[in-house]
């Protein structure tokens, strides 16, 4: 018996962006951008406040409507796509999520499986084996009948990313997903996003806040600054002293992290400086 | 990563979790329907002319036996049952706008005796009764005009790519202000029989309620209801915030739309034939999220929790005084007004916004 969450999307799916044009009213915020994002890759948008890096995760998941370019995802031109069609391949965790006043945790994950059902086609026992699925890969297995409210914010945010996995997408979009995280839920949501990557094939596109643990986790950096994409590979390929200056302004010394050999940013500023700035 | 085995249990848990909150549901259904029952009764039974029970159920019945009983089917089915059936299909007309409003502006404060839809019926209904000297169908329906052409306005005027909640709340009460501004001053110009008049209408009555407004506002009520059904998903996913519905592929500008329009349809029906009642819209919603706990999907036993506090208070406004009959939005308002104090204090407590 196939019970593994995961073999029904064989098929890569391909997202991507062509000289996009994103904003609100009058502000312009991404200005012809074009990407595409490498399937079952763990994708990280890092940059300043401001950026547009949030603003280019919500295009992608066709929350904001181009005023030209578009976005494609498996070749369509997503903003003719019907929209339950589009939540059938990507699911998005928005940056504060709002949920139901006391509603239980079961409840507000078995909501992931909204576009898979109709009029019609209510709940079935294929519905509650996903949602034990999406518990038990996001470890909240014994939390599903307890209040969303009365967990922390660690549990909360797995629940949440419960809830997308629910929507049994192989693309998945997440904002700042580690936002009100101490440092180990930090690293145990990221965890988990690897996992998801590497064991089950998804493709992941985070908003990350922590310029370190985005070149630790990243399979592929976008950096970006004034609604551009300035550098885009493997963060070992693009991380440098030049490029950390690019994007946050700041002047930073990149070392080997010594537990990933990935690049690790230790900044500069005007105290505490036992070595000169170069 | 866990082995598949664990899933299937774990599904089971859920599918265990499901179950007890659809069983949790159905009790609150069938509680509220037994008060309703209850409260029906005592409508039918309690009056100038207590009747017995026996009497009640021969009269209800005699349309179908053909017996008859002059005096006694003329205070059952002439009087009572008319206003006790206004007063249900009223009340969950105002209960199912009411949780209609909050769910969709995820706002336990925005309900359409809030943010001026019964305002905007109001002021249409003073206006034809102090300067067109209307009265009868013709003010129902200049109610009727009135909340359908504020509630335009509110959309309008809260439009900004797409509607947001929190404008739609803003504006409303915005509105409302405006509103009760030109009732005012409608009322400085009136002559004080009309006055009495319009201020009679405008605080809620039954009295006079007969069996055709009875079978009209249930017709209406049934075909809304009929529309709401396959909107009732779309409500569930409003829940989660625009962001997440449109996600979860819901069309969440379409969905909102009707879901208010339905909303405001319900509203502005009820408030043509019974005037505003005041508070029921904003209470059954909360009052049934309180008793369903965990348990989603409000709308049906709001709709129900507005039938039995409109009924009741009505009985009350009846009853309760020797010799006077009150207008029934008296103790609605009185409880409401209670209640919204209640429901401010509990939020601020929790220091969720209300």
């Amino acid at each position: 018996m196939n019970v593994l969450a995961f073999d029904r999307t064989t098929a890569p799916p391909q997202l991507s962006a062509e000289g996009l044009h994103l904003g609100y009213r009058d502000r312009k915020i991404i200005h012809d951008l074009s990407v595409s994002i490498p399937p079952h890759k763990l994708t990280v948008i890092v940059g300043a406040n401001a950026c547009g890096k949030s603003t280019l995760l919500r295009g992608l998941a066709r929350l904001l409507a181009p005023s030209a370019g578009s976005v494609y995802l498996d070749g369509r031109s997503i903003h003719q796509m019907p929209t339950k069609a589009v939540a059938q391949k990507m699911g998005l965790l928005p940056q504060t999520p709002v949920a139901p006043q006391s509603i239980l945790v079961a409840d507000l994950v078995g909501r992931g499986r909204y576009p898979h059902q109709g009029w019609f086609r209510r709940w079935t026992r294929d519905d509650d084996r996903v949602v034990g699925e999406a518990l038990a890969l996001t470890g909240v297995a014994d939390l599903g009948g307890r209040a969303l409210d009365e967990l922390s914010g660690g549990q909360r945010q797995r629940v949440w990313i419960a809830m997308a996995l629910a929507q049994e997408t192989g693309l998945l979009l997440l904002d700042e997903p580690t936002t009100f995280l101490d440092i180990a839920h930090q690293v145990e949501v990221l965890d988990l996003l690897t996992d998801l990557t590497r064991h089950q094939g998804r493709t992941i596109v985070a908003v990350l806040h922590d310029l370190n643990l985005a070149c630790r986790y990243a399979d592929n950096l976008i950096a970006m600054k004034d609604g551009r994409i300035i550098a885009e590979g493997a963060p070992r390929e693009i991380v440098g002293p030049d490029l950390v200056r690019q994007v946050f302004g700041l002047t930073a010394r990149i070392v080997t992290d010594p537990v990933s050999q990935t690049p690790m940013v230790v900044p500069m500023g005007r105290h505490h400086m036992a070595v000169a700035a170069e | 990563m866990p082995n598949p085995q664990d899933f299937i249990d774990i599904g089971a848990d859920v599918a265990g979790i499901r179950e007890a909150l659809a069983r949790r549901r159905w009790l609150v259904i069938i509680g509220l329907g037994g008060l309703l029952v209850i409260a029906f009764g005592a409508a039918m039974i309690l009056g100038d002319y207590p009747m017995s029970i026996d009497n009640v159920v021969r009269s209800l019945l005699s349309p179908l036996t053909g017996e008859t009983q002059k005096g006694i089917d003329f205070i059952v089915l002439g009087l009572r049952l008319p206003r006790a059936m206004v007063a249900v299909f009223a009340g969950m007309a105002f209960g199912i706008s009411g949780a209609l409003f909050q769910n969709v502006l995820r706002n336990p404060l925005a309900s359409p005796d809030i943010i001026g839809i019964s305002a905007g019926a109001g002021t249409a209904a003073v206006a034809a009764i102090l300067l067109l000297h209307w009265g009868g169908g013709m003010l129902a329906l200049a109610a009727l005009g009135g909340a359908l052409l504020t509630a335009a306005a509110i959309y309008l005027l809260a439009w900004h790519q797409g509607v947001s909640p929190y404008r739609v709340v803003l504006v409303g009460i915005g509105i409302a202000a405006v509103m009760a501004a030109i009732m005012s001053f409608l009322f400085t110009r009136a002559r004080l029989v009309e006055v009495q008049q319009a201020v009679t209408w405008l605080t809620g009555s039954l009295n006079g309620a007969r069996m055709s407004d009875a079978l009209q506002l249930g017709l209406e009520l049934a075909i809304i209801s009929i529309v709401l059904v396959p909107l009732s998903r779309a409500a569930g996913a409003l829940e989660l915030g625009d962001d997440k519905a449109r996600a979860l592929g819901s069309g969440v500008e379409r969905a909102r739309f009707l879901l208010l329009g339905a909303g405001v349809a319900l509203c502005a029906l009820a408030t043509a034939v019974t005037g505003p009642i005041a508070f029921v819209a904003l209470m059954s919603g909360p009052v049934s999220r309180l008793l369903l706990g965990p348990a989603g999907g409000a709308i049906v036993p709001a709709a129900m929790t507005g039938a039995v506090i409109t009924l009741s208070a009505d009985i009350i406004a009846q009853h309760s005084l020797p010799g006077v009959q009150l207008p029934v939005g008296v103790v609605t308002g009185g409880i409401g007004a209670a209640f919204l104090i209640l429901m401010l204090i509990a939020a601020n407590r929790t220091g969720r916004t209300a």
